[in-house]
């Protein structure tokens, strides 16, 4: 069929730093746990089945440089290793458990074998999937971007220096696990304001992400909406957000996600089996909480027990009817577009890649289905990277995007409200402090030079824009809120100690194996020019 | 919530002592930032050296005879040198507060901020400016440009299927969808089900947290007496611990010191359970068996 235009699926990829070497075990990790489980050995292993099929993909991701640290972390690394570990070990008994029970049966293989899986893919990497993933960036079928250092939100930052700073943090580390420049980055929370395309240029970034209105706003009007990319004067382009992709899988009356046939996510084992029998696969503290072992299916408008057994084969169909609707809807969007257009349409769809598989069980089966429907329906619209177009079509309208952010209502009220507008206050000084300490400081060596590296870090920690979130969606607020707290306070601690002269060795060397992200940081990048 | 402050589990090590943070830093400093296209947030202090400054310039009755104030300047396509603003208006803040929620009341403008006092008088006081900021824009631009344009009725049709009514769908939108759904089965769940209920206060930052116990409607007790009785059957046994067993032909898995121990659902009826072991060099196999009869009356 001949071609009427393009496709582009971009995924976020983003935990915050949770690393506690302090605790054996500690909660909030369970959160990288449980989304290299659920999403990134599943979507990575979706990718790679794409290659040995010989299926066309083309596929933009986002790996945060604080999840990539995370992934990189040897005691995260082996951590995930032993909590893997104890899932096979729980599945094989469930095996063992529902012999005699047939419906429940397929259910307890499933798992077993996903877990197997996982920890298949896990020993293939040696404990870092990165490097899978930089594999297929490598055999060029998957653009991974780079975001905001710690996914610090770069419109509330008062500071200039320390914007940038995000910006430069995050590709020196790129390069560090990537093996070479970023091409693309996903600005934390999609969130852009004037002048931060000036940071992307100095860092070589030819293009980001934007919601919907941040183009649609622009100026001058933008010829195309949001079907063709705009470039900032300064020549880095910018791609913006197609609703009707987004609502199709978000929205929660006619969504893909809530159907009947997929998986029930808040019916878990770990509350449905004795205590004894369960006991060893909780949190040390023994409370029953998810373990990620779900049995049920979504059923309907029902009561939690009256949620009827999950059935692989039917959520496999359902994945696959509804991979082949959204192909034929975006058919028949992109005809429709290249008609008002006159030219081909680039549809971009940007999703949390934590949607597919921790919330929605069944949504990397879904991106597996999509792309194979387009090739055996041979599709009239094809996948692309952002990069990919730019090399095809480099002739594009010049504007100035509109300030934006992919938060409810479109601007930054998420992050600045009266439940988290009190922290702004401490990041705005100790950004400015950071650069005070860094631009008087220019060439420090020894003790000093680790103290203000150590700074930069505590600086950056604090910022990342998901302890804001947090105390704005009200679950794990405390957790939060000690975060920002604790990096703040460790930060003042070692400027006023850099700026005494008598930074505490001891104090210091805990932080450092502790908060230990970014390890060849150099605060210079705070000297203010 | 189930788990307080700090998350830590089997507490080996004493949390470093923390002093929490500072209200301020003694700094006399008022800093604006966009909220959305029509409001601003502004934080600011002013440090007692300052206030002791103002008492001795003005008068220690400077404070009781004047009005604490944000005085916002439209600095639009200006160079804003304090006193060529396109204008300004005033907001009344309470003596003791430290922030400030500001409507601009226009779209696409730019704006500075002074903190001060508003005396009797009238005299405006300034103790700090502001940064300055250019808001979000709101709206389609009007500006076209010549090489790039678009019949309108055509921009019309993009627009609209753009969405440009539609932003934000982000993890927050998770978090929302997925807390709705939950308090859905919440409300739809009888309160003799809840020990199926899951709490979910580990699972993800957009996650919804709820216990068990909010799934109990408190009021709604149920007076039919009741019985629920099931059987589920444990086998355990030791066996060299280089062996593979099997149960059913099913794999077993055994500890370090060979022990096993597995346990599984039984139904009603009459069944044959088999343990084989193998030794490891597959030589030597040894078997038994269980006949089990269940019959629920």
């Amino acid at each position: 069929m001949n071609n009427k235009g393009y496709w582009c699926l971009q995924l976020h990829a983003h935990l915050p730093f949770v690393r506690h070497p302090n605790y054996p075990d500690f909660l909030e990790e369970d959160w990288l746990y449980e989304a290299i489980t659920e999403t990134y050995i599943p979507l990575l292993s979706v990718f790679e089945n794409f290659i040995r099929d010989n299926i066309n993909f083309a596929v933009t991701m986002t790996i945060t440089p604080s999840l990539a640290n995370m992934l990189a972390d040897p005691l995260l690394q082996s951590r995930y290793y032993a909590k893997l570990n104890k899932l096979i070990e729980l599945s094989e008994k469930e095996v063992i458990r529902t012999i005699n029970l047939p419906e429940y049966h397929s259910v307890a293989l499933m798992y077993e074998q996903n877990f197997k899986n996982c920890r298949r893919i896990w020993e293939k990497y040696h404990g870092n999937i990165l490097t899978g993933f930089k594999n297929l960036q490598d055999a060029g079928k998957l653009e991974i971007i780079t975001c905001c250092a710690t996914h610090g939100f770069l419109p509330l930052m008062t500071n200039e220096t320390a914007q940038r700073a995000q910006i430069q943090v995050a590709v020196k580390d790129y390069e560090k696990h990537f093996g070479r420049k970023p091409n693309g980055i996903w600005l934390a929370e999609c969130a852009y304001t004037y002048g931060v395309e000036k940071f992307l240029k100095e860092a070589q970034i030819r293009f980001f992400f934007l919601e919907s209105h941040g183009i649609l706003y622009a100026t001058p009007r933008p010829k195309y909406g949001v079907f063709a990319p705009i470039y900032c004067k300064n020549g880095v382009a910018a791609f913006s957000r197609d609703m009707e992709t987004a609502h199709q899988v978000w929205s929660a009356e006619c969504g893909y996600p809530g159907d009947v046939d997929y998986r029930e996510f808040y019916r878990d084992l770990a509350y449905d089996l004795d205590y004894d029998y369960i006991r060893p696969y909780l949190h040390s503290d023994g409370v029953r909480r998810n373990i990620g072992v779900k049995y049920c299916r979504i059923t309907g408008k029902v009561p939690l027990n009256e949620k009827q057994p999950y059935n692989p084969e039917w959520a496999n169909n359902k994945a696959k009817m509804h991979a082949e609707n959204f192909v034929f809807n975006r058919t028949k969007q992109i005809e429709h577009l290249q008609g008002i257009m006159q030219k081909e349409p680039l549809v971009v769809s940007m999703y949390d890649a934590e949607l597919f598989g921790h919330w929605w069980f069944e949504g990397p089966n879904f991106i597996n289905h999509i792309f194979r429907t387009m090739q055996e329906s041979n599709a009239s619209f094809k996948p692309m990277t952002p990069v990919q177009y730019l090399d095809k079509f480099p002739v594009n309208q010049v504007c100035q995007p509109s300030p934006s952010s992919w938060g409810d209502e479109g601007y930054y009220k998420v992050w600045l409200n009266p439940k988290n507008d009190w922290i702004y206050k401490h990041l705005n000084m100790a950004a400015d402090r950071m650069v005070e300490i860094a631009t008087s400081n220019q060439s420090a060596d020894g003790i000093k030079l680790r103290a203000l590296n150590q700074a930069a870090r505590e600086l950056l920690l604090a910022q990342s824009s998901d302890w804001a979130f947090i105390m704005t969606t009200g679950t794990m607020v405390e957790y939060a809120e000690k975060r920002t707290k604790e990096h703040i306070y460790n930060f003042t601690t070692l400027y006023n100690q850099i700026k005494n002269n008598s930074v505490d060795e001891s104090f210091l060397s805990n932080l450092e194996y502790t908060n230990n992200i970014f390890s060849d940081i150099d605060y210079k990048v705070y000297i203010n020019k | 919530m189930s788990e307080k402050l700090s998350s830590k589990i089997g507490n080996q090590e004493k949390p470093v002592n923390k002093t929490g943070l500072p209200l301020d830093y003694g700094d006399t400093k008022i800093t604006i930032l966009p909220r959305d296209p029509i409001c601003i947030f502004a934080y600011w202090s002013i440090s007692n050296e300052y206030i002791d400054k103002l008492k001795q310039q003005y008068g220690e009755s400077v404070f009781a005879d004047s009005k604490l104030v944000i005085r916002v300047y439209d600095t639009t396509d200006i160079s804003f040198d304090g006193s060529n603003a396109n204008r300004y208006f005033d907001v009344f803040v309470t003596p003791k507060s430290n922030s400030w929620y500001i409507n601009v009341g226009e779209f696409n403008r730019c704006w500075c901020a002074d903190l001060g006092y508003l005396t009797k008088d009238g005299k405006f006081i300034s103790v700090a400016r502001s940064n300055k900021v250019s808001m979000p824009r709101y709206g389609v631009s009007n500006i076209t440009d010549e090489q790039w344009a678009l019949l309108q009725i055509e921009f019309e049709k993009l627009l609209k299927i753009s969405g440009v009514n539609q932003v934000g769908m982000s993890s927050f939108d998770i978090a929302k969808l997925m807390r709705e759904r939950w308090e859905e089965i919440v409300s739809i769940s009888l309160p003799s089900s809840h020990s199926h209920i899951s709490s979910s206060s580990s699972s993800f930052k957009t996650h919804p947290s709820y216990t068990p116990e909010n799934t109990q409607m408190s009021e709604n007790k149920e007076k039919s007496f009741w019985l629920r009785a099931d059987t589920e059957i444990i086998i355990n046994g030791a066996t060299e611990p280089d062996a593979t067993l099997t149960l059913k032909g099913q794999p077993i898995r055994l500890s370090a010191d060979g022990s096993f121990s597995v346990r599984f659902y039984l139904p009603n009826g009459e069944d044959k359970y088999t343990i084989e072991a193998v030794s490891s060099d597959g030589t030597m196999k040894k078997n038994i068996t269980f006949e089990v009869k269940k019959d629920t009356k």
